[in-house]
């Protein structure tokens, strides 16, 4: 029988996602080793770069205009999080080929003749031939770069070999470059970030995240995208493993335009705006709907949140009851207001006459979970609950007798769900995921507002365990009231940046970084902040099965 | 012969005279046209082209373009020769320039109609048309399909059994044409009602402003246009109409006639409308659905046509672009000096069908309420008429690669022993 | 009779080389009497592949079934849902009556009925498979001579491209979602035209071997000191990465002719829908390209998507996916099924006809692409309504080169799936033994409908 209380539910969730994260059958407490066997330096994560994450990276060290066309392998969801699901992925062979012909693509820019001095930063003595001097600094200078920690001298070796030996065969020096860039864009060094750990001088015996280990995590919070130099230097310089050293960075990053980026990503994530790259809605019934809403829709509320969070700094449970939004022209048509801006985008509040509130009550939410031609209470309710209150719902029962629950041809959806409440196989789960469903009904499949159905009034009343609140805006100011809500804020924020499922051994943590939060306001760029100043932050776990080599290979060695 | 086409200033000086700054409405709709074409009643039961009681013989046929240039003068193998694809000088795109020299001594009977003999139209000859009276007589004119008699829509007679007009709404090849045009975003017309009283749907003191916008429509999932998109109000120097109304049971009526401008879905774009009305009823679904009437000049109508290639509209249409002119001032019923001046004009109905949308003042700030004239705000790129290059050029494109253009005394070179077995 | 040289070499040189085309119209004198194997018994290299539509076909508790025969073995009528499949009828077999087995774990709905068919195992969680897929052993067996070992696709236009092929059981791989993308995949940068006789190596290919075996060097350093977990993804990549490295080796041997290999034309991009209809489009269109795919020799396996297991199509205009109507149809008193939901289940099976109908269009030998081909076609479920994972249809379609005893209907009730796995991946050409965990393990193929 499926868990019949939020306490149970919280529970099968973290067993349920403990249970994916680990893919042999080792036990899940051996991988809290915290007592090395050996003083080697051991690696403790292996995830892959997301899309965004690798082109911001190419636009960082090569320049936003470079064009990447190929297709990016598709990122999987874990635990309500992409970032969790980085863990699992790797490359499959198709995507080696996408990967490998986007390097080829990638690097052939590079030395292109308009931008191959910049790009390159040196000349070779003869352009026709080799030339280990100019090979060897583009290589160290741009390999620290995307493997995120200087190249050791084995590796150097390879990559100007390929650089000399790519010169002989093609005749040209450039040519050669462009082999060796291709070889470290496919190299797993650059496409996963490989989490180092070290031990710890500090305390014998234990071990900790090295120092460009540290400065990536920071780098892909923060800003989505490879350490920049000054980063790199704190690692470099040891001054990332000091409270007041870290501060800086964390100070610098937050305050920086590029923290917008770092926002954003976690945003696409957490809201699960990936929904978008495919969405389909049926014309017939939505005619309004085309490509131009679909992005329309997914900027709007990436632009409204990160206004509200980032840039005004506001109290994080506002956004379920700010009706200060973005729109453009598109989406003032969707929302059937007018759009009085000659530019893209202008501000707008919506009036209490539209019933919105917040989030909830954009396209985006309303769209990204209903159907193609109809709206789906149960589906908004799941997804209120899994995303903003990190409460996944599990999966139906096999058994569910469908007998009583019959198509409607007239009246309204609510009375068809509110039948599943009264059958004993799927009371549990719907009594939880429909009501802040229901209460969205109001907006359709495309979060137009429709105040009947089949020609009767819908009513948007609902219960929510005992607490009861009507249409979207009663449902804003229960959200806003949910102490759930800033905690599992907490707990993402925390698993995005540390790439781990929190389970219950984080509990206190987790807690005591809530109400810290909650002291300071809900504030996002302090949250962040926060959480990545505390020692969990950075705490490496070491997995089990973890080998010493025999002879030993250091994280991060300079030739 | 000379034309007078009624300049932008003359249209805003009639503007400020009639209409004065109104106070703020009490409300207002606003609209995007979506189609608009010439109102054409069809009068068969099915098809497209069938006979009817519009055109008891169908739709205008296809002439025999050879006798036709026999007729002109030309020997049988000149005109079959003329006709003939395999003959260099006929372009695959711009039809066959020669064409043009039918008139007395091979005179371009395109720029120069009454230099042949009129060929004749068939016109409608039915009772029934749609439109408007324009003349407050109810005993001149048709009866519309609801039974209201003097609607006056001379055009519709003369042209109705054209094959590029005639068809049911929205199915005639002309129409077609150039909606498509419209709705990839060649342009976008816009309307804006608003009244003083209580109830929208009965209120005697309505305005009515025509405008242009330079804002897109957007198409929607399935081709239509998307209604409730933003537009703004272009400041135009030629197209803006302004209206007196009152509404009743949801028509709007015009209460007295306005000279206006509109841009017009065909080949000429100005569509001037003398004692214009209209008549347009505002739909349970939100849309907008009627006419706007007037007294348009005809012979720009006949020089658009001319100015899209005489040879291809010929071809393609079934006419000869002679018998259009002929017909057009035979029939043309309006002249804007008194009864006893030349008839320049012929009445005629725009049908229109528009969406909700919102319309927004020039500056894009507010909903446009006020139904004033904004043409002292009008860019003077706004003031440039259409290009006119292919009716100076004789109502044909020139081939560029050609030694010896088409004309008068060109050489036709027929071929040694091309006879009777030939094109058409 | 006495050949100009030994056969055994010629064959050798034709069955073991990098390159063999069925396209090839093969010597008489080398075939047995019909046409269907090399004299000496091998059989002519066979193409494999798995085909999934989501929701099952009707099959109610009360006796009201619209794809089950009534009669079994060979010559088996044509039943409502099964009527896009008349025209290969005599090519497939249906199996029905089988089903998966969970030992006590529950049954996921819209999971763990293929994903006993396609691992073995009855799933712990659904998010992932509990084994490897039987497809990948088929690959490992037969598809390491051609550029790409195996093409996955999905045809639902679905949020996320789905694929079931999995061998680490928690990343699957990555299909291609539109007719055009495989196209480019195929027939787009890198492809060889076997048939053209301007064949020159291609000097970039030693370039890019080059680049990766300067990753390879680091391949000990990279997997020191790593967790079992993360060893596991690197060795994923490091497959991926040697399968691009087979991939440059063939394409630096000159490829055999095809005689039935025509380079198409780019197909256009597909309507931006996932109703029925255009998901059946797409399904025609990229069967097309994996057929001339097959028949251009770039590929021996292939996992094809039509819907996902728990679809989200429908039919056009109308506001209910057919996933719920599934649920919510009531059972026709009179009937004894549900009739909308079966008259969408016959839309969705003509996918499958669609499909196997490409495959049967290209000329190969004495047959057809299909003959020489198995395709092993399956569900999620039984009857949806229910979730059932009990009588979930599948079909072997194709003549296996010769080994398929198609056109029967095998009624096996209450055996499991493994069963017509295991016979799937024997019949083309995996040397597997046996299949399946638990009580669906099993060492016993349906012999029936093996030659």
């Amino acid at each position: 029988m499926r868990a019949t209380s939020g306490l149970l539910c919280a529970i099968a969730l973290g067993a349920g996602l403990l249970g994916s994260a680990v893919l042999t059958a080792s036990p899940p407490s051996s991988a809290w080793a915290e007592k090395a066997a050996n003083t080697q330096p051991i690696k403790v994560g292996v995830r892959r770069l997301t899309e965004s994450q690798y082109r911001h990276t190419i636009a960082d060290l090569f320049g936003p205009d470079i064009q990447i066309n190929a297709r990016f392998e598709p990122d999987k969801r874990e635990g309500g999080l992409l970032a969790l699901g980085s863990a699992q992925l790797s490359l499959t062979s198709s995507g080696f080929e996408q990967y490998f012909s986007m390097a080829s693509s990638i690097a052939d820019q590079v030395v292109d003749p308009t931008r191959r001095d910049v790009a390159v930063g040196c000349k070779p003595a003869n352009a026709k031939k080799a030339d280990a001097a100019c090979s060897t600094a583009f290589i160290t200078r741009v390999g620290e770069r995307l493997f995120r920690r200087p190249l050791t001298g084995a590796e150097l070796k390879s990559f100007t070999n390929v650089a000399s030996m790519g010169a002989e065969r093609t005749g040209s020096f450039d040519g050669g470059i462009k082999l060796a860039l291709a070889g470290m864009l496919m190299a797993p060094e650059y496409l996963f970030r490989i989490e180092t750990a070290e031990p710890d001088p500090g305390k014998p015996g234990a071990y900790r995240l090295d120092g460009y280990s540290k400065a990536s995590r920071l780098s892909y919070l923060m800003w989505d995208t490879a350490p920049d130099m000054e980063l790199l230097a704190a690692a470099k310089t040891g001054a990332i493993h000091t409270e007041a050293g870290l501060r800086q960075q964390l100070v610098r990053m937050t305050t920086s335009p590029r923290f917008q980026d770092g926002a954003r990503a976690f945003f696409v994530d957490m809201l699960q705006l990936d929904g978008f790259d495919n969405m389909i809605k049926d014309p017939v019934a939505y005619p309004k709907f085309n490509q131009s809403v679909s992005d329309s829709a997914k900027e709007q509320t990436l632009r409204t949140t990160i206004d509200l969070l980032v840039n005004q700094k506001r109290d994080y449970r506002e956004l379920f009851t700010s009706n200060e939004t973005f729109i453009n022209r598109y989406l003032a048509a969707v929302y059937k207001v007018p759009f009085a801006s000659s530019e893209e985008w202008a501000r707008y509040t919506f009036p209490d006459s539209s019933e919105r509130a917040g989030i909830l009550t954009q396209v985006s939410f309303l769209s990204l979970f209903a159907h193609p031609g109809s709206s789906s209470p149960t589906r908004r309710g799941i997804k209120v609950h899994e995303i903003f209150m990190c409460e996944p719902t599990p999966d139906p029962p096999a058994d569910v007798d469908f007998s009583k629950v019959q198509a409607l041809a007239n009246g309204t959806v609510r009375v068809r769900l509110l039948d599943h409440m009264q059958n004993a196989g799927c009371t549990s789960c719907h009594r939880r995921s429909d009501p802040p469903g229901l209460a969205l009904e109001h907006f359709d499949g495309l979060g137009q507002l429709r105040k009947a159905e089949n020609g009767v009034p819908i009513d948007v009343t609902a219960d929510l365990g005992g607490k009861k609140f009507e249409g979207a805006v009663g449902l804003a100011g229960y959200l806003r009231d949910e102490p759930r809500i800033p905690a599992c804020l907490v707990r993402n924020v925390y698993s995005y940046g540390t790439g781990r499922t929190a389970d219950e051994r984080d509990e206190d943590y987790l807690t005591d970084q809530t109400a810290m939060f909650a002291k300071n306001g809900y504030r996002l760029p302090d949250l962040m902040i926060q959480i990545a100043s505390s020692p969990e932050f950075f705490k490496p776990i070491i997995p089990a099965g973890a080998r010493p080599s025999a002879t030993p290979v250091s994280s991060s060695a300079t030739p | 012969m000379k034309h007078q086409l009624i300049g932008a200033g003359f249209a805003s000086l009639i503007a400020t005279l009639v209409f004065p700054a109104t106070a703020a409405a009490d409300w207002t709709r606003s609209y995007v046209v979506e189609w608009n074409e010439p109102a054409m009643y069809y009068g068969a039961k099915s098809g497209v082209t069938d006979p009817g009681t519009d055109c008891p013989k169908g739709t205008n046929p296809e002439f025999d373009w050879v006798k036709v240039m026999v007729d002109a003068g030309y020997t049988k193998a000149e005109a079959q020769w003329l006709r003939d694809p395999m003959n260099p000088t006929r372009s695959p795109v711009h039809g066959q320039n020669q064409m043009a020299f039918r008139g007395k001594d091979k005179e371009n009977v395109y720029t120069h109609p009454e230099s042949v003999a009129d060929p004749g139209l068939t016109g409608v000859s039915g009772t029934i048309a749609e439109g408007l009276n324009l003349d407050d007589d109810t005993k001149n004119g048709f009866t519309s399909p609801t039974g209201e008699t003097g609607i006056d829509n001379t055009f519709y007679r003369t042209l109705g059994c054209w094959k590029t007009y005639r068809a049911p709404p929205r199915l005639s090849s002309g129409a077609l044409q150039f909606n498509d045009a419209m709705r990839d975003g060649g342009w976008t017309t816009v309307i804006v009602v608003s009244g003083k009283g209580n109830d929208p749907m009965n209120d005697s003191n309505v305005r009515v402003g025509v405008y242009a916008s330079a804002d897109k429509m957007v198409k929607d999932g399935n081709g239509g246009i998307s209604g409730d998109y933003t537009f703004r109000i272009l400041p135009h120097a030629r197209y803006e109409a302004l209206f007196d109304a009152k509404t009743v049971d949801g028509a709007i009526l015009s209460t007295k006639p306005s000279d206006v401008m509109i841009r017009d879905a065909g080949y000429t774009q100005e569509l001037e409308l003398l004692r214009a009305q209209v008549n347009l009823k505002m739909q349970d679904d939100g849309k907008l659905k009627g006419y706007i009437g007037g007294y348009r000049p005809w012979f720009p109508v006949y020089k658009g046509w001319v100015n899209a290639r005489g040879p291809v509209i010929e071809a393609l249409t079934w006419v000869q672009l002679p018998g259009v002119y002929y017909a057009l001032k035979r029939n043309a019923d309006f002249s804007p000096t008194g009864p006893a001046g030349e008839k320049t004009h012929i009445s005629y109905a725009m049908r229109i069908e528009a969406l909700p949308a919102f319309v927004m003042t020039p500056d894009g700030t507010k909903e446009a309420t006020d139904i004033v004239s904004f043409k002292a705000q009008a860019s003077p790129e706004t003031a440039k008429p259409q290009s006119w290059k292919v009716w100076e050029d004789g109502g044909v494109i020139p081939d560029k690669t050609a030694k010896i253009q088409a004309g008068p005394t060109t050489p036709l070179n027929v071929p040694a022993g091309y006879g009777a077995a030939g094109g058409q | 009779m006495s050949l100009p040289f030994n056969r055994r070499s010629v064959m050798r040189g034709l069955l073991g080389g990098a390159a063999v085309c069925v396209g090839i119209p093969t010597l008489d004198q080398f075939l047995n009497g019909n046409g269907t194997a090399y004299a000496e018994g091998a059989k002519l290299p066979v193409r494999f592949g798995t085909y999934f539509w989501g929701l099952g076909l009707t099959d109610t508790p009360t006796g009201g079934t619209r794809w089950v025969p009534t009669k079994t073995g060979a010559g088996y009528e044509i039943t409502p849902e099964l009527e896009s499949l008349a025209r290969v009828k005599d090519k497939v077999s249906v199996f029905s009556g089988f089903r998966a087995i969970g030992d006590g774990k529950p049954n996921i709905v819209h999971w763990s009925g293929h994903a006993s068919i396609m691992s073995g195992i009855a799933p712990g969680v659904s998010t992932r498979f509990d084994g490897p897929t039987l497809d990948t052993k088929v690959a490992d067996a037969i598809g390491s001579s051609t550029r790409f070992k195996s093409l996955d696709m999905d045809a639902s236009m679905s949020r996320k491209g789905v694929s079931y092929s999995t061998r680490s059981g928690g990343a699957f791989a990555t299909p291609e979602t539109t007719p055009l993308t495989l196209y480019e995949r195929i027939f787009g940068e890198g492809f060889q035209d076997p048939n053209s006789d301007n064949w020159k190596p291609d000097p970039n290919l030693m370039l890019k071997q080059s680049v990766l075996s300067a990753i390879t060097d680091q391949r000990l350093a990279l997997m020191a000191n790593v967790g079992k977990a993360d060893q596991v993804k690197l060795d994923q990549y490091f497959t991926s990465l040697r399968e691009m490295e087979n991939q440059l080796a063939v394409q630096q041997t000159r490829p055999e002719k095809c005689e039935s290999c025509v380079i198409p034309s780019p197909p256009k991009e597909p309507k931006r829908a996932a109703s029925v209809d255009v998901v059946n489009s797409n399904t025609k269109q990229m069967a097309r390209l994996l057929a001339m795919a097959m028949a251009c020799n770039q590929t021996r396996v292939f996992n094809f998507v039509h819907t996902a297991g728990a679809s989200e199509t429908y039919v056009a205009g109308e506001s209910k996916i057919y996933h719920q109507i599934t649920h919510d149809e009531p059972t026709d008193a009179r009937l004894g099924y549900q009739p909308v939901t079966s008259r969408i289940a016959g839309m969705v099976m003509q996918g499958l006809g669609d499909f196997l109908n490409e495959l049967d269009a290209i000329k190969e030998g004495s047959g057809t692409l299909l003959d020489n081909s198995l395709v092993l076609a399956f569900s999620d479920t039984g009857y949806a309504k229910i979730h059932s994972i009990e009588n979930i249809p599948m079909f072997l379609a194709g003549g296996a080169g010769g080994r398929h005893k198609a056109g029967q209907h095998i009624a096996n009730k209450g055996e499991s799936v493994t069963r017509v796995s295991l016979t799937a991946m024997q019949l083309a050409g995996a040397p597997v033994g046996e299949f399946g965990a638990g009580t669906m393990k099993t060492a016993r193929p349906i012999s029936e409908v093996m030659a």
